[in-house]
C-alpha cells in the first residue's frame, strides 16, 4: 500500500470513529507494532537511496497528521461520553426556573389601553383619588342638585367639607386643562369610587381609562376616527362599531360606543342581552361650558373626550364574568394572566 | 320608561315594524333595552337620559318617532272650554256671596310657578274600564280605580303628573253643599308635622319639603275642615291617605302643577320616596303643558267616571319667555366633520319642533320649544342635527396629534418597579382602599389619622386606608384556605392620611409573603421556610436596579420588624406578624411577612443615570474562608470592618454560604467569606496578597471571636 493511498483512506475512516473501542482500533490498525506505518517503513528498504529522504518526510507527515487526528477525535468522544455516564436524561421531566409573579389582569388591561393612546401621541397623566366637588362635578358642568348626579353617586369624606373620593377620572381633565395649554392629548388611568352595594357587575371600586384631547379644529369625526383605532387594537380587527347618541353633563355632542358581541359576533346571546352590541365607552365633544371653567377659548378651540371602565373591557376581553375576582385575589384567578 | 306601539300610534302614523322602530329609537338616542310583544301591543322600555324630561311620555316619544321616521305627528287637542261663560253659571248657585269657590294660595313662586286645580262634581269612582287597565298594566302601573287611573294615564301620555283629591275628605261638608269657600294653599311643611301618605306610611316633615295644605275660607273655622291647614299632600311626590280618591268618591278636586325640580329632589331624598310624579318633577316640567293635561284628563274623567265640571283655578305663570339660538352652518359642519346642506339642517330642526327662521345665507334663528329646556346652547343644536342625521354618517378622520414632550412618568417606574417584582415572583394584587376602621387598631395604626366617609355603605367600608397590609394579609388568609402552600403578592397603591387640614394621598407599595417556597433544582426539590431575609432580597434586588445605594435596615422588637432607611430618612418597615394578629386575621399554623413602603420616597431617591465603569484590567485572586460565629455577634459590623481594613487591595468581601446543623455547635452559626482581592495596576501575587489574607483572618479569630473551620 503506498502512502497516497492510505492518505485517502484515513480522513473518511476516521470520520467513523465514535466510540474509544473503534479509535483504539484504528490506532492499532495505523500506528501499532504491526500497523501500516510499521510496514511502510520497513519497505525502506526497497527504495532508492536518493529518494528515501523524501520518502522518510513523508512517512513522518502521515505519522503526525494521524496523532494529531486521534488526539482530537479522543476529545470529542470523552465529551460525548461524559455525557453517557449521566442518568437516563428525560425531556418530560419539568423545567427549571424561578417562578414568574404575574401582574394584575387590570393592571396590564390599564397598560394596554394607555399603551395604544401613547403610540398615537397620547401622554398619560395621573391624578388624585380624593377630589374637590368642583373638579368631579361644577368645573366638569354637572350641576350639583340635578339629576344628571344621579348617575355619579359619590362617597364624601367626613371633617373635609366638599371632599370626595372622585366618581370618574374626568376631574383630571380640569387639572391638566386648568395647568396646561392646547394642544392636548392625554390619557389617564386611575381608580374611582361609587356607592354601589358589591355584585357580579357592581363595585364601589373600579378603574377607569379617561382621555381628551384639545387643539384648534378638533371634530367629531375625530373622535370616531381614534376611538376606531383603538377598538380595533384592542378588540380585533374585525370587529364592527357604532356611536349611539346619549347624554353626558360634559360633552356635546355625546355618545356612547358599542362593538359588536364578541362573544356571539352580533347574533345576540346572554352577555350582550341579546342585543349583538357591547357597550364599551361613553364619549363625546367637551362641552363649551367646561371650557370655560378651565379659561380656555371655547371659540378658537375645540375637544373630544372618552371615558370606559377597566374592569368592563377586562371582563370581555377575558371572558370573566363576576366582577368581584379582580378583588378577591385567589391565585388561581391571578396566575391565568 | 315603559310605552307601547299602540299608544304612540295615537299620535304618529308609524308605518314600520316594531323591532325597527326600536332600532331607529336605540340610534337616535332613546335606547330601547327591552322589546316585548304583549296583550296583542309591543312594550318597548326606553332608558331616557336626565337631559330629556320631554321624553318621559307617549307624546314625547311620538314627537321624536315622527321626526326620525318623517311622519307627522298629530297636534295633542283638547277642547278649551270658555270658562268665563259656563263655570260663572255653576258658581252662582253654591255661593250667595257669588265669591269664587276655592283659591290657590302659593307661598313662594319659586318652589311652585304654577298650580291649577279644577273640581269635578257628581263623579262615580269605580273600576276601570279593559283597554284603560290594559294600557297602565302594559307600562308597569297597576290599576287603583278610574279616577286614580285616569291621572296616571295623563301622567303616562303627556308627562304631567296630576293629582286628585277626594273633596268631600277635604273639605267634609262639600257634598251637602254647605261649604264655605276653601283655600289650597302650597307651602313649606313644618318641622316636625305628620302626613300619612298613600301607601300607608307615616312620614315625619320638615321645611326643605313642599306640601299641599287646605283652609277653609276666610273665617277659618276648623270644625268644618277636617285638614286644616295641615299637609294633605306631599308636593310632586305622593298624596295624602286621608284625601285619597277611592272607590265610593263623589267630588274631586284636581291638580295640575309645576313644582320646583330641586325642592322635589331635596324632598325626594330626605323622605327616601320617589314616585313616578317627582321622578319628572325633579326634572323638569313644561309649563306649557299643564293645563292641557288638566283638560285632558277632566275629558277623560266626564267620558269614563261621568261628573261636571265645577270650577277651575289657577295661580301662577304659564308661559316662560321665548328662547332663541343663533346658528350658523358653518360652526355643524366644523364641529362635526361632515358636509350637512342647510335644508337638511332646517328640516331636522323643524321636525323636532324648533321654529326655524332663516337670517341672512347659512345662518338661521332658532326659536326654542317650551318642553325643550335642555337646549341653550348652540352645540345643543348640533347634538340634534347629529343624532337625527346619524352619527353613523359622519365619517372618520385621524387628527393631527401634536406631540408634546413629557418628562418620565412616575407611572412609567412604578411600572417598572412592578415588573421587577414580579420577574422575582410575586403577584400583583388589587386590594380595597376602603377598610374598617376597627382593623386599623390591629395593626397599630392609628384610627384617628384615618379619613371617614360621610356616606359609607356599611361600617367594612367606613374609612380610607392608610395601610396596605390589611388587605393584603386579608388575600393572604383567602388563598392559604385555599390550600395555596406559598402565597407571595404586592400591591402598588395610594393610601390616605389626614395630614394637618388637608387630606393627603401616598403611593406606597405593600408586600406579604407567607408560607414554604419549594425551589425545583436539578439536584431535586428544596423547601425554604419564608423569612425577613426574603423581603430584604427583594428590598436589594429593587433598590439595586433603582440606583438607591445609601440605605441600612435597622431591626427592632428582637428581630421581628427591620425599618428600612435610606440616607437616614425611613422609608418603610418590614415584620413578621405577631401570632395574636395572625389570630385575628384567620391565618393559622403560618408565618406571614411584611413590608410596606413609601414608593414616593424611594423614587426620590431613585438615581436612574447611570455611569459606565470599566471592568478590572487585571485578574483577582479569590480566597474563600469558612469559620463559625456566634449567633450574637452581628455580620453586618463584622463585614464593614473588615472591608475598612482589607482596603486597598480588598475589592469585595461577601457571604457566600452560612449554615448550622450538626456539625456547628450550638450558638454559633457556620459562615463562608468570599474576599477577592485585586489591583487596577497590575496583577497581584501570592504574596503580595498573603500578608492582608492574613490580617483579616487574624481578625476574625481575634476580634470577631470566629473559629476557622
Amino acid at each position: 500500500m503506498d502512502i497516497n493511498a492510505i492518505l485517502a483512506q484515513i480522513d473518511t475512516e476516521i470520520s467513523n470513529v465514535n466510540s474509544p473501542e473503534s479509535l483504539e482500533h484504528f490506532r492499532l490498525k495505523y500506528l501499532g507494532r504491526k500497523g501500516l506505518l510499521t510496514q511502510l517503513t520497513s519497505t525502506i528498504s526497497g527504495i532508492a537511496k536518493e529518494e528515501r529522504p523524501v520518502f522518510g518526510q513523508q512517512v513522518n507527515s502521515l505519522k503526525n497528521k494521524l496523532l494529531s487526528l486521534i488526539e482530537e477525535k479522543q476529545k470529542a468522544i470523552s465529551v460525548s461520553s461524559k455525557q453517557q455516564k449521566l442518568e437516563p436524561w428525560d425531556i418530560g421531566m419539568p423545567g427549571i426556573a424561578q417562578e414568574l409573579g404575574r401582574l394584575h389582569p387590570l393592571t396590564q388591561v390599564t397598560d394596554e389601553i394607555c399603551s395604544i393612546f401613547k403610540r398615537m401621541g397620547f401622554s398619560v397623566v395621573e391624578g388624585p383619588e380624593i377630589e374637590t366637588e368642583y373638579n368631579n362635578f361644577t368645573g366638569l358642568n354637572i350641576p350639583l342638585e340635578h339629576p344628571s348626579r344621579e348617575a355619579f353617586d359619590t362617597f364624601y369624606l367626613k371633617d373635609y367639607p366638599k371632599m370626595l373620593l372622585r366618581s370618574h377620572t374626568s376631574p383630571v381633565q380640569i387639572r391638566v386643562m386648568q395647568s396646561r395649554k392646547p394642544p392636548l392629548a392625554v390619557v389617564v388611568p386611575g381608580r374611582v369610587y361609587r356607592p354601589d352595594a358589591v355584585d357580579a357587575s357592581h363595585s364601589f371600586m373600579f378603574h377607569q381609562v379617561e382621555g381628551f384631547m384639545v387643539d384648534e379644529g378638533i371634530k367629531f369625526s375625530d373622535l370616531k376616527g381614534i376611538l376606531e383605532v383603538f377598538a380595533k387594537t384592542i378588540f380585533g380587527k374585525n370587529i364592527k362599531m357604532r356611536f349611539r347618541p346619549h347624554f353626558f353633563p360634559f360633552t356635546e355632542p355625546s355618545a356612547e360606543v358599542d362593538i359588536s358581541c364578541i362573544i356571539c359576533k352580533g347574533k345576540g346571546c346572554s352577555v350582550c342581552g341579546r342585543k349583538g352590541w357591547l357597550e364599551i365607552l361613553g364619549s363625546g365633544m367637551i362641552h363649551p361650558n367646561v371650557f370655560k371653567h378651565v379659561n380656555i377659548d371655547f371659540k378658537k378651540y375645540t375637544g373630544f373626550a372618552f371615558g370606559m371602565g377597566v374592569e368592563r373591557i377586562a371582563m370581555l376581553k377575558y371572558g370573566i364574568n363576576d366582577i368581584r375576582l379582580f378583588y378577591e385575589n385567589d391565585l388561581r384567578f391571578l396566575k391565568q394572566f | 320608561m315603559k310605552i307601547t306601539y299602540n299608544w304612540l300610534k295615537d299620535f304618529v302614523a308609524i308605518k314600520i315594524p316594531p323591532r325597527e322602530l326600536a332600532d331607529k329609537l336605540t340610534m337616535a338616542g332613546l335606547e330601547v333595552v327591552s322589546l316585548e310583544g304583549k296583550a296583542g301591543d309591543f312594550v318597548l322600555e326606553i332608558e331616557v337620559t336626565s337631559n330629556r324630561p320631554d321624553w318621559l311620555s307617549v307624546y314625547g316619544i311620538a314627537r321624536e318617532v315622527a321626526a326620525i321616521t318623517g311622519s307627522k305627528l298629530r297636534a295633542y287637542s283638547v277642547e278649551r272650554r270658555a270658562y268665563s261663560k259656563n263655570l260663572s253659571a255653576i258658581r252662582y248657585p253654591l255661593h250667595a256671596n257669588n265669591s269664587r269657590l276655592f283659591s290657590i294660595q302659593i307661598e313662594n313662586k319659586k318652589d311652585c310657578p304654577l298650580y291649577t286645580a279644577r273640581i269635578i262634581r257628581g263623579v262615580k269612582a269605580g273600576p276601570s274600564p279593559e283597554w284603560l287597565r290594559k294600557r297602565l298594566e302594559l307600562v308597569g302601573c297597576r290599576s287603583v280605580n278610574n279616577i286614580v287611573d285616569i291621572t296616571n294615564y295623563v301622567l303616562f301620555e303627556l308627562g304631567e303628573p296630576l293629582h286628585t283629591f277626594d273633596l268631600d275628605r277635604l273639605v267634609r261638608k262639600f257634598a251637602s253643599s254647605q261649604v264655605l269657600p276653601f283655600k289650597i294653599i302650597v307651602k313649606r311643611a313644618k318641622n316636625g308635622e305628620e302626613i300619612v301618605t298613600i301607601d300607608g306610611i307615616k312620614r315625619v316633615l320638615n321645611e326643605k319639603i313642599l306640601v299641599i295644605a287646605s283652609e277653609v275660607g276666610e273665617h277659618v273655622n276648623t270644625r268644618t275642615c277636617e285638614h286644616a291647614n295641615t299637609p294633605i299632600a306631599i308636593a310632586g311626590i305622593m298624596g295624602g291617605r286621608d284625601t285619597e280618591v277611592t272607590e265610593g268618591t263623589k267630588n274631586i278636586l284636581l291638580e295640575a302643577a309645576v313644582f320646583n325640580p330641586i325642592v322635589v329632589r331635596r324632598g325626594r331624598q330626605a323622605l327616601g320616596l320617589q314616585s313616578e310624579s317627582s321622578y319628572r318633577f325633579e326634572r323638569g316640567i313644561d309649563l306649557g303643558i299643564v293645563e292641557k293635561a288638566s283638560s285632558r284628563a277632566r275629558e277623560l274623567i266626564e267620558e269614563i267616571a261621568g261628573g261636571e265640571e265645577a270650577a277651575f283655578e289657577i295661580n301662577g305663570v304659564s308661559k316662560l319667555k321665548p328662547k332663541n339660538i343663533t346658528l350658523e352652518t358653518e360652526n355643524v359642519n366644523n364641529l362635526l366633520g361632515e358636509n350637512i346642506p342647510p335644508v337638511k339642517i332646517k328640516t331636522i330642526l323643524s321636525s323636532l319642533g324648533f321654529k326655524v327662521k332663516a337670517k341672512v345665507k347659512n345662518s338661521f334663528s332658532i326659536g326654542v320649544p317650551s318642553f325643550r329646556q335642555d337646549v341653550n346652547l348652540g352645540v345643543d343644536l348640533i347634538e340634534e342635527i347629529a343624532r337625527s342625521y346619524g352619527y353613523e354618517k359622519i365619517p372618520q378622520s385621524i387628527p393631527k396629534v401634536s406631540p408634546s414632550v413629557t418628562i418620565r412618568e412616575r407611572r412609567d417606574l412604578v411600572s417598572n418597579i412592578k415588573n421587577m417584582l414580579v420577574s422575582l415572583g410575586l403577584n400583583e394584587a388589587i386590594t380595597y382602599s376602603l377598610m374598617d376602621s376597627k382593623i386599623l387598631n390591629d395593626f397599630n395604626a392609628s384610627s384617628l389619622s384615618a379619613i371617614g366617609l360621610m356616606n359609607p355603605l356599611s361600617q367594612e367600608q367606613e374609612v380610607l386606608r392608610t395601610t396596605l397590609l390589611p388587605g393584603l394579609i386579608r388575600a393572604i388568609a383567602y388563598n392559604l384556605n385555599q390550600k395555596q402552600d406559598y402565597v407571595a403578592l404586592f400591591e402598588a397603591a395610594n393610601v390616605f392620611l389626614k395630614e394637618g387640614n388637608a387630606p393627603c394621598e401616598e403611593l406606597k407599595l405593600g408586600i406579604a409573603l407567607s408560607g414554604t417556597k419549594t425551589i425545583l433544582l436539578n439536584e431535586g426539590a428544596v423547601k425554604d421556610e419564608l423569612g425577613l431575609l426574603n423581603l430584604k432580597g427583594i428590598i436589594e434586588a429593587l433598590f439595586g436596579r433603582l440606583g438607591i445605594k445609601d440605605y441600612v435596615f435597622v431591626n427592632s422588637l428582637q428581630g421581628s420588624q427591620a425599618a428600612v432607611y435610606i440616607n437616614k430618612e425611613k422609608v418603610g418597615l418590614m415584620s413578621m406578624l405577631s401570632s395574636a394578629l395572625l389570630d385575628k386575621c384567620g391565618i393559622k399554623n403560618k408565618d406571614v411577612f411584611t413590608l410596606e413602603v413609601s414608593l414616593e420616597k424611594i423614587l426620590s431617591y431613585a438615581a436612574l443615570d447611570k455611569k459606565y465603569a470599566p471592568a478590572p484590567k487585571y485578574p483577582g485572586i479569590t480566597r474563600d474562608i469558612s469559620f463559625i460565629l456566634k449567633t450574637e455577634n452581628s455580620v453586618k459590623e463584622m463585614l464593614s470592618e473588615l472591608r475598612e481594613k482589607g482596603r486597598p487591595l480588598l475589592c469585595s468581601l461577601k457571604i457566600v454560604d452560612y449554615y448550622k446543623g450538626k456539625q456547628i455547635p450550638a450558638g454559633y452559626r457556620g459562615l463562608t467569606l468570599s474576599c477577592l482581592y485585586g489591583s487596577s495596576e497590575r496583577t497581584l501575587t501570592e504574596e503580595e496578597v498573603q500578608p492582608i489574607h492574613n490580617l483579616i483572618c487574624s481578625m476574625l479569630t481575634g476580634e470577631f471571636g470566629a473559629k476557622m473551620r
